[in-house]
């Protein structure tokens, strides 16, 4: 359950965001997160709803998050395909397995919407 | 006032485009750069609980203690019990507690480099062991401010480990195969784990290792020696 962690480190930068705004509360968290990334979204949210309570200026703050797809394109041939084959993907065209990530390793925040 | 939910009061939407894991990313900046600065090889230990990693320490330890500086972090949710085994060795080490948390972060790490340096007393460190929460998932998320990730698996875990695992794999420099004495009790396919590991990080150096018959540590005693002259 690194999401924890990760819940509580995002807690302390949305504390500091809010400051550097002057803004009375966060409304939103809008996050990006990879399907490669190794971050379990529901775990995260889980995490995230239970710790944002400790504060008023997050604790009404929703996530919305935007899972990101696993893209590839093949060294070989330069086709774009979208897989969920976290292991061992290969081009649908050539079979080519070098590949090079093109998307699915995101985990960061995108946007936050304050109240001002 | 708001258009989307008319509360009288003025939304804005701030763009921020930051890693999730920024506060700990930062500390491991400053931890890498105060390691090279003192000119110290850091090396982060992680793996399954009880694959061995506290048993290699101590092997290395009684390897290298006498041409080099070492000191150890050790990670644990609860007790003093590792660092304690790493005393004994003649080594300062410095237990950390978690008190619940299932792997390290770079933050505690500093403020356990810090312990450390009370220990040493002046003594020179050359390398400093970071022997991370028994744990094969969380640990890799977090970058201490490492130098080599090194990930161990021991036999009787088996050989689809590395599938089943990829982010330990992929983040670190080296696998320690450990545990080799007991291959024979276990079917254990020593060609298929290196081959998927390898295929998941085709940079990786694989060393199988026995704390029991010293299979491969003259091979991990190497590697390190290397590393640390680079
Ligand atoms: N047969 C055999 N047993 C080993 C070997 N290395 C370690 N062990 C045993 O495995 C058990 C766990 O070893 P530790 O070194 O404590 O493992 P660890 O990874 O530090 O464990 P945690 O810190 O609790 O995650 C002990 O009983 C060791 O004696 C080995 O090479 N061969
Ligand atoms: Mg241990
Ligand atoms: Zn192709």
């Amino acid at each position: 359950m690194h999401e924890v962690s990760i819940a509580l480190g995002m807690i302390h930068e949305l504390e500091r965001i809010a400051r550097e705004n002057n803004a009375k509360k966060i409304t939103n968290v809008k996050l990006k997160i990879g399907k490669m990334s190794g971050i379990v979204v529901d775990s995260l949210t889980f995490a995230f709803d239970a710790v944002k309570l400790e504060n008023p200026v997050v604790s009404d703050a929703a996530l919305s998050v935007e899972e990101v797809p696993l893209v590839y394109e093949c060294n070989d041939c330069s086709k774009t395909f979208e897989t969920d084959n976290l292991y061992f993907p290969s081009c649908p065209v050539c079979a080519s397995y070098k590949l090079k990530i093109i998307s699915g390793e995101e985990q960061h925040i995108e946007n936050v919407e304050i109240e001002v | 006032m708001c258009d989307t939910c008319g509360c009288g009061h003025e939304h804005k939407v701030i763009d921020v485009n930051q890693s999730l894991l920024k506060a700990n990313d930062e500390a491991a900046y400053a931890n890498r750069k105060h390691f090279n600065e003192e000119g110290i090889l850091a090396v982060n230990l992680i793996s399954s609980p009880g694959s061995g990693k506290t048993t290699l320490l101590e092997k290395t330890i009684d390897a290298l203690k006498h041409e080099i500086g070492i000191g150890v972090l050790e990670g644990d949710i609860e007790t003093e019990l590792d660092a304690e085994r790493i005393r004994k060795k003649g080594v300062p080490a410095v237990q950390l507690t978690t008190g619940g948390a299932c792997h390290l972060d770079s933050m505690l790490v500093h403020k356990g480099f810090h312990l450390l340096k009370l220990q040493l007393k002046g003594k020179r460190l050359d390398v400093l062991f970071i022997e991370n929460v028994g744990n094969l998932v969380c640990p890799s998320f977090f970058d201490l401010g490492e130098h080599l990730r090194v990930v161990l698996i021991s036999v009787p875990e088996g050989h689809d480990k590395p599938l089943k695992y990829p982010k330990a794999i992929k983040t670190s420099q080296a696998l320690i195969i450990s545990k080799s004495d007991l291959v024979p009790h276990f079917d254990f396919d020593m060609e298929k784990i290196k081959k998927d590991a390898l295929s998941l990080n085709p940079r990786l150096k694989i060393i199988e290792t026995s704390a029991k018959t010293g299979e491969g540590l003259n091979e991990w005693i190497n590697f390190l020696i290397h590393r640390l002259h680079r």
